[in-house]
């Protein structure tokens, strides 16, 4: 990966305070998330999200304008590489995968289900993961769009599937 | 005293879809939809997409647009601008576990000698207009210099099959926007790039006025069919841009030919404050480019705006009594105002309006 020097369009100093916070650690099985089928990637980031605002919020809906940046290096791999066996070997694919093509998906699923009408922005970090989500809450926040900023962090690896959320909004923490 | 804020315009910009590469090929007036004959669509329901014939790589291809909108700029230049780059993942992720896509985007900027990459986005058909967005709203608040936002997607069996799985893809041969009997989108070839800046060094093709990000919260993949987020969306570009709906000249649709057509009409009608803005879906010609969508549709907006020709809603077979729009159809129509509107829509709810000013 290369360093960015130059003029990285980012947020200015200072720091995003943090309202809730829930980490899934590797190895973590999730609870099985209806409609999303093959990979744990989306059920991972969906409970991860869930612990989260249910720590700020209790129940849902919160009925917020709160974004949702999913931020992913391995991206959904499990699904990806599914897909990509259906396909060379002239398999069928069932219609729900279609329904889990792309990130945005469990964002939306959130989304839903809380009642988060801010914007909705998945990253593939450039550097670390949570940096470039917190960034991404800032200018979020910053620019109006958002008041508030649900930061899913989701990595299928090696050592296993891992997931951290954070509910972040403007300002220094504490 | 305070500043005035920076304003952020589009110093160059290149491309390449089914219509061809180059600006000038995205001004055709005809649909670029045929078989598909890039791989092997047999077990498919559908087999038909707008694809350019002599594609290369999607590395290659963004390499030549990214290329192509720095004509102009200095190697040192191009080393101190960082790329924003909008993809759906590694070409080969899935197949390949050394197949990253933090590492596909360092080797774009590499090859093309700049900073590195300031972010990638991965939100489906929202990523190029988000990184527009982004970009432009670090402009005007002074946090950022030049930047390239790039975006790319070429059809491939993956996506394909998926679509087709999701019976997404139009059985008739046509993408045929907020028309009566659409059937569905029809996917294309989108790659391009843009390189965005503060108004006043360079030459600009248009200014960024005005940006607005927001969700639906309604649904895992289908739009809010009263299209409350894409409205509000909507509403914040024109905030942002202090224009009024009467002084639009023009709405370029991210409707596919998919039901969700009429959340968009919904959406815009409601935004726009009864004002009957032209409106037509480019998609209509060059198919839907997934993630390299929102990126072709803004410089083809740009470029038809500059030409003074509002491009054709091709496809339309009849009114849909739920997308009651001002569409243009049969012919293109004068372009009557340098202000006009781009709107992208993706799973998840993801709402983007994009608002630029041509200048001709």
């Amino acid at each position: 990966m290369s360093v960015v020097h130059g003029t990285r369009p980012t947020a200015p100093g200072g720091d995003v305070r943090t309202l809730a916070e829930a980490v899934m650690p590797p190895g973590t099985v999730p609870p099985p998330l209806p409609g999303f089928v093959v990979s744990s990637f989306s059920p991972l980031a969906a409970a991860a999200a869930e612990r989260c605002l249910a720590t700020r919020h209790g129940n849902p809906p919160a009925l917020t304008r709160t974004a949702i940046v999913l931020v992913s290096g391995s991206g959904d791999a499990g699904m990806a590489e599914h897909v990509a066996h259906l396909v060379d070997g002239g398999l069928r694919l069932g219609p729900l995968l279609f329904f889990q093509a792309v990130p945005n998906s469990v964002a939306g699923h959130v989304a839903a289900r809380w009642g988060l009408r801010g914007p909705v922005v998945c990253l593939c970090p450039t550097g670390d993961p949570k940096a470039d989500g917190l960034a991404q809450a800032r200018l979020l926040v910053d620019d109006g769009d958002a008041d508030e900023v649900l930061v899913v962090l989701v990595e299928q690896t090696g050592a296993g599937d891992s997931a951290h959320a954070l509910l972040v909004t403007k300002g220094d923490s504490p | 005293m305070t500043e005035p804020p920076l304003r952020a315009g589009i110093t160059g910009l290149a491309v390449v879809s089914a219509l061809g590469r180059g600006a000038q090929a995205q001004l055709a007036d005809a649909p670029a939809f045929g078989p598909v004959r890039r791989f092997d669509v047999s077990a498919r329901r559908v087999a038909t997409a707008a694809t350019l014939a002599d594609a290369g790589t999607l590395a290659d291809e963004l390499s030549g647009v990214i290329a192509g909108a720095c004509t102009g700029l200095s190697a040192l230049e191009r080393a101190n601008t960082p790329l924003l780059l909008g993809i759906h993942g590694h070409p080969d992720a899935g197949r390949s576990a050394a197949a990253t896509t933090a590492g596909f985007a360092a080797n774009l900027a590499a090859r093309a000698g700049l900073a590195g990459v300031a972010r990638i986005y991965t939100c489906a058909c929202v990523s190029g207009s988000t990184a527009v967005a982004d970009a432009a709203a670090a402009i005007r608040a002074g946090r950022s210099g030049r930047v390239v936002v790039a975006a790319g997607y070429l059809v491939e069996p993956d996506q394909f099959a998926l679509f087709d799985a999701g019976r997404a893809l139009a059985t008739d041969g046509a993408a045929r926007p907020f028309s009566a009997g659409r059937s569905g989108l029809l996917l294309g070839d989108a790659v391009s790039a843009v390189v965005l800046e503060p108004v006043g060094t360079r030459e600009v093709a248009a200014e960024v006025v005005g940006w607005g990000r927001a969700g639906d919260a309604h649904h895992v993949v289908r739009p809010d069919p009263n299209g409350r987020g894409l409205a509000r969306a909507v509403g914040d570009a024109l905030r942002r841009a202090g224009i009024g709906p009467d002084e639009l000249g023009y709405v370029n649709a991210n409707a596919s030919g998919a039901d969700g057509d009429s959340a968009e009409a919904a959406a815009l009608r409601g935004a726009l404050d009864g004002h009957r803005v032209p409106v037509s879906s480019t998609k209509s010609v060059h198919g839907h480019g997934l993630e390299g969508s929102g990126l072709l549709e803004l410089v083809v907006t740009v470029l038809a705006v500059r030409a003074g020709k509002l491009p054709v809603n091709h496809g339309h077979l009849g009114a849909d009594p739920d997308c009651d729009l001002d569409l243009i159809l049969d012919a293109p129509r004068p372009a009557t105002s340098p202000y006009a509107l781009t709107v992208n829509a993706a799973f998840g709810g993801a709402d983007t309006a994009l608002l630029v000013k041509a200048v001709s």
